[in-house]
């Protein structure tokens, strides 16, 4: 990184190699780089047979009649499954993360009576290879009443809307939620100004690069099912399975070992996950399924789709007075797993000091796929909105955008500060990663000078965009007042061996956060032992304790606790059993790197295989002691702990075309203590090419005729390639949070949040003459020239807020 | 449901290639595509499949010295020809360079993508070509994807292994004499 700023007091001297705030190399890549991880789709048991599943080609309909025999004529077709088959076998797939008050769906594995979206599951085949369970399909022969459908969220808000769930809601609102506090209404009444926004957000994907695959196992004998599986969160998958296949946890085995990319998508069960382990159990032969793109387009879920009807009302000195988001997200055709995202409400204020403000959610049904989670949550839909409004403040101020922003943000010295939804932020210096963007990209010299076309006609603008991300979850009472079904927590097990290595055992998968590599590091800081014979074994429910799993960029701030804790303990054993040996006091020696020796008497040492080998034999061990050296902990932060950050960009526009370049991009980031410097940058990185593809390129577009998704494939969607991306300059600064262990911050997700804002801002800037106020993500040649040349479709509308108090924030998120 | 035959009736055809150095002769559906062959048959589960529409670039290989996406190549395509998966990459317990620069430069997170990356990166080591820029290089790699690292690392590690291995195309081609 370019910069690193340290405000607190911290130690000058370099970090031990491999311990914390080093660049260990990584322990996932050895096997990586030689083609020897282990996806789901490279596990492949004897005799295995294959999946395959017959989708619903429309958006909404009524299934009539199904007909198979030809398919189970078919030469290696071994076994079908039809929606009533799944019905009497299963019950509905859990939702791990409900929004409050929302009914339970009867969302199962193959489509009922009705599907709502195109996609869904409606017959699943088996047979002895994929081609021939894919001929299969195409012999099946499906009746289906086409039934009206609705894709725009707004419109299936209507009286007049088709109803996708008639037997459990009487419109398509599957809750709302209002969080807030103080008196907005009256603050707006008597403000100076108040600028307001419809911000329509793009519905896209996390796409990773693998795509979703499970392998299930039936051993009837010993009610054993084992299940490999494309997963962010094995343990919640074993509890999910157990639940709708009616066994019991103990009867299930879920692996995740190597996982290609998870972003949020992959968290909890999916219907295939079910219908494999259906065909398993009827067959007890192993049952292979992996989800083709075309698949993956229409049937893994979608995201951060939503229109939000913002406000701020500010004095004339520029004062916030109050900001409220009312908002409709889009659920698509069910309640996926983790479904609509949470905190477009929490964070609605971002970095600024609001006292009076609300966010109100209306989740909404539509016949599209169903919405997950995605690496960002609903902070970077809200983020685009209430930083686009900051920058039409300014403009109605004539206000500088980046002073209006210094002097709304929320001080260093009034932290911890509780917003009007209730989230306690807790540490940071927001301004000085704002000051840092200005001062790196310019900002002073660009200020006052004209917006006035180069010598290539093109006008040049600078956009800023500041944040603040939610990392981990406040408290499980928390989450358990919203029905969440996971906890807080982390846990993880250690345990020595007689090698004089420690292994770790977490439930975390591996999908690329390096979580392998963070966990040794810790475990080696902590203990004093070698970084290179610490070894994590990842994504077993056989063999970690339960845990809640890597998401929410909650991994680090939560399982660096139970490391520490578990850690320490061993370290104390370990401590007694060589003071044992060496006869010598425990306070005496130190752990250092494969032995223990005195601090003082050079010489006098034990080597760790030894102490470790003493104890799990139970041989010379001091009496008094247990045998056996192994910890596992489990630990829960104080509070959740916010990462903060500006980011700048700079963009040159084509005012005659609406052609665009961003022509750099500043990126200043605090994510708490830093276990890992490299791994950092890597997140922050990865995050904002994913942000850019939300922000400038990526669009799952429906035809509103058809109700049929237009683009699904690789071909018609575009991620950014290495050719696509702007310049990226990272800056950095190091605040240690006070309510997670070491002060780490979670950094997962941070980049995904202000790509979109801070080049609408840059555009806006630069086209400052023309008027242009863009609302829309993504952002395209085409958006700004409609804005341009007048040809933008405006709105008057907005949704008016629900009547009635203001609940109180809670607990707080 | 059909228990006479398991297998099912699908027509075979016979193809001989060099996979890795070494001559492999198998009898393969004629729909199966290369990258398939290379998974399931060979058990060469490095080269990993994203779309099998050849866009995401996922399944690229080395065939006759040229990065190819095995997914649009029908294993009987191979007939006769020679292909390098990122499996012969490794010199015994040690990376190659190559890998080893993507070690040091934090290029994968996942690793998903990394073998199509390392693929594509060892057939252009091998055109005889100078230094590329790294403006080149973005563009000689914008055929795969990648979801998690954002790039610029997967760039500055081909940028650096070319500008310290000189010898690269000797590196990245060894004998399949060697390779046995």
């Amino acid at each position: 990184m370019t910069t690193v700023e340290k405000p607190l007091a911290v130690p000058t001297t370099a970090p031990r190699a491999g311990g914390i705030g080093s660049s260990a190399v990584r322990k996932e890549d050895d096997r990586l780089l030689r083609g020897d991880g282990r996806f789901t789709d490279d596990v492949e048991p004897a005799r295995a047979l294959y999946m395959a599943v017959l989708r619903c080609p429309y958006p909404h309909a009524r299934v009539l009649r199904v007909d198979t025999s030809a398919a189970e004529r078919l030469d290696g077709v071994l076994h079908v499954l039809v929606g009533a088959q799944v019905r009497a076998a299963t019950e509905p797939l859990p939702v791990l993360r409900p929004v409050p008050g929302a009914p339970r769906l009867p969302y199962f594995a193959l489509a009922q009576d009705v599907a709502t979206h195109e996609g869904q599951p409606v017959v699943s085949v088996v047979a002895t290879s994929r081609h021939l369970a894919e001929d299969a399909l195409e012999l099946i022969d499906v009746d289906y009443e086409p039934l009206p459908h609705v894709i725009d969220v707004l419109a299936a808000l209507e009286p007049d809307a088709p109803v996708l769930h008639p037997e459990v809601l009487d419109s398509n609102l599957l809750a709302a939620n209002s969080d807030g506090s103080g008196d907005p209404e009256a603050r707006m009444a008597e403000a100076h100004v108040v600028v307001e926004g419809r911000f329509r957000i793009n519905r896209v994907t996390a796409l990773p690069m693998e795509t979703r695959a499970v392998v299930a196992e039936w051993r009837p004998g010993a009610r054993e099912l084992t299940v490999h599986v494309s997963t962010q969160v094995p343990h919640l998958v074993r509890k999910s399975l157990a639940e709708v296949l009616r066994l019991q946890e103990s009867d299930i085995r879920v692996v995740a070992s190597d996982v290609g990319g998870g972003f949020g998508l992959k968290l909890g069960v999916f219907p295939e996950d079910v219908l494999a382990c259906l065909h398993a159990m009827a067959l007890r032969r192993a049952v292979k399924w992996t989800e083709d793109r075309a698949e993956h387009f229409r049937a893994s879920t979608h995201a951060r789709e939503s229109v939000h009807d913002y406000r701020i009302a500010a004095d004339a000195e520029g004062r916030i007075l109050a900001m409220t988001n009312v908002y409709a997200t889009d659920i698509g055709g069910w309640n996926s797993p983790f479904g609509s995202a949470q905190l477009s409400s929490v964070v609605l204020n971002g970095p600024y000091r609001v006292e009076d403000g609300y966010a109100e959610r209306r989740v909404t049904l539509t016949n599209k796929t169903p919405i997950g989670a995605y690496r960002g949550y609903g902070q970077p839909e809200v983020n685009f909105a209430y930083e686009r409004l900051m920058d039409t403040l300014a403009r109605r101020l004539h206000l500088d955008p980046v002073e209006l922003r210094a002097a709304n943000m929320v001080k260093q010295e009034d932290l911890p500060w509780r917003n009007p939804t209730g989230a306690v932020y807790d540490s940071g210096d927001y301004e000085r990663c704002l000051r840092m963007a200005a001062e790196a990209i310019g900002w002073d010299a660009h200020r006052d000078a004209p917006r006035v076309p180069r010598a290539d006609g093109r006008l040049v603008g600078i956009g800023f965009s500041s944040f603040v991300e939610r990392t981990g979850y406040a408290s499980a009472r928390f989450l358990a007042n919203r029905g969440s079904q996971f906890g807080a927590h982390e846990s993880v097990t250690l345990r020595a061996n007689r090698s004089g290595g420690i292994d770790v055992y977490t439930g975390v998968s591996s999908m690329g956060q390096s979580s392998e590599t963070a966990f040794a590091q810790v475990v080696s800081d902590v203990f004093g032992i070698a970084y290179d014979v610490v070894k994590v074994h990842a994504g077993d429910t056989a063999s970690s304790p339960l845990n809640t799993g890597g998401f929410a960029s909650r991994t680090m701030i939560a399982a660096a606790g139970a490391l520490k804790e578990a850690a320490d303990e061993l370290a104390r054993k370990t401590l007694r059993l060589a003071a044992g040996k060496l006869e010598a006091e425990a306070a005496d020696l130190e752990i250092a790197g494969s032995v223990v020796r005195h601090r003082d008497v050079s010489g006098v040492q034990v080597t760790l295989a030894e102490v470790f080998t003493g104890a799990i034999t139970g041989q010379g061990i001091p009496p008094g002691e247990d045998p056996g050296m192994e910890a596992t902990s489990h630990f829960e932060p104080s509070d959740a702990a916010y990462s903060f950050g500006t980011a700048a960009a700079l963009v040159s526009v084509d005012p005659g075309t609406g052609e665009f370049d961003v022509e750099r991009f500043v990126m200043v980031h605090d994510a708490g203590t830093v276990v890992n410097p490299t791994i950092v940058e890597g997140q922050i990185r990865g995050a904002l090419a994913q942000g850019f593809g939300a922000a400038l390129t990526e669009e799952l577009r429906y035809d509103p005729d058809t109700g049929q998704l237009v683009n699904g494939s690789m071909v018609d969607y575009f991620v950014p390639t290495a050719a696509d991306l702007p310049p990226l300059e990272l800056l950095h600064t190091e605040v240690a949070s006070p309510v997670t262990p070491f002060g780490v911050r979670g950094v997962g997700e941070a980049g995904t949040i202000p790509p979109g804002a801070a080049v609408a801002n840059a555009i806006c800037d630069a086209l400052a003459d023309h008027g242009v106020e863009l609302s829309s993500l993504p952002i395209t040649p085409e958006s700004v020239w409609r804005e341009i040349s007048g040809r933008a479709a405006h709105v008057d509308t907005h949704l008016n807020p629900s009547p009635g108090d203001l609940p109180d924030g809670g607990d707080g998120y | 449901m059909s228990t006479a035959s398991e297998v099912g009736t699908e027509p075979l055809v016979t193809v001989t290639t060099t996979v890795n150095g070494q001559e492999v002769t198998a009898t393969v559906p004629p729909r199966l595509h290369a990258a398939d062959f290379l998974r399931q048959r060979l058990g060469l589960t490095g080269t990993h499949v994203g779309c099998e529409q050849g866009s995401c670039g996922m399944c690229t290989v080395v065939v006759d010295g040229e990065a190819v996406k095995s997914c649009l190549l029908l294993a009987c395509q191979l007939d006769g020809r020679s292909v390098r998966t990122v499996e012969s990459l490794a010199e015994d317990d040690r990376l190659n360079p190559l890998q080893q620069t993507f070690k040091e430069e934090h290029a994968l997170q996942c690793g998903f993508c990394t073998p199509a990356f390392l693929m594509t990166a060892t057939a252009l080591g091998q055109q005889g070509r100078g230094c590329p820029s790294r403006e080149e290089i973005r563009e000689e790699i914008a055929g795969v994807l990648c979801r998690c690292t954002g790039y610029e690392n997967v760039v500055t590690a081909i940028e650096r292994w070319f500008a310290e291995h000189p010898q690269r195309a000797e590196d990245a081609d060894p004998s399949p004499e060697a390779l046995r």
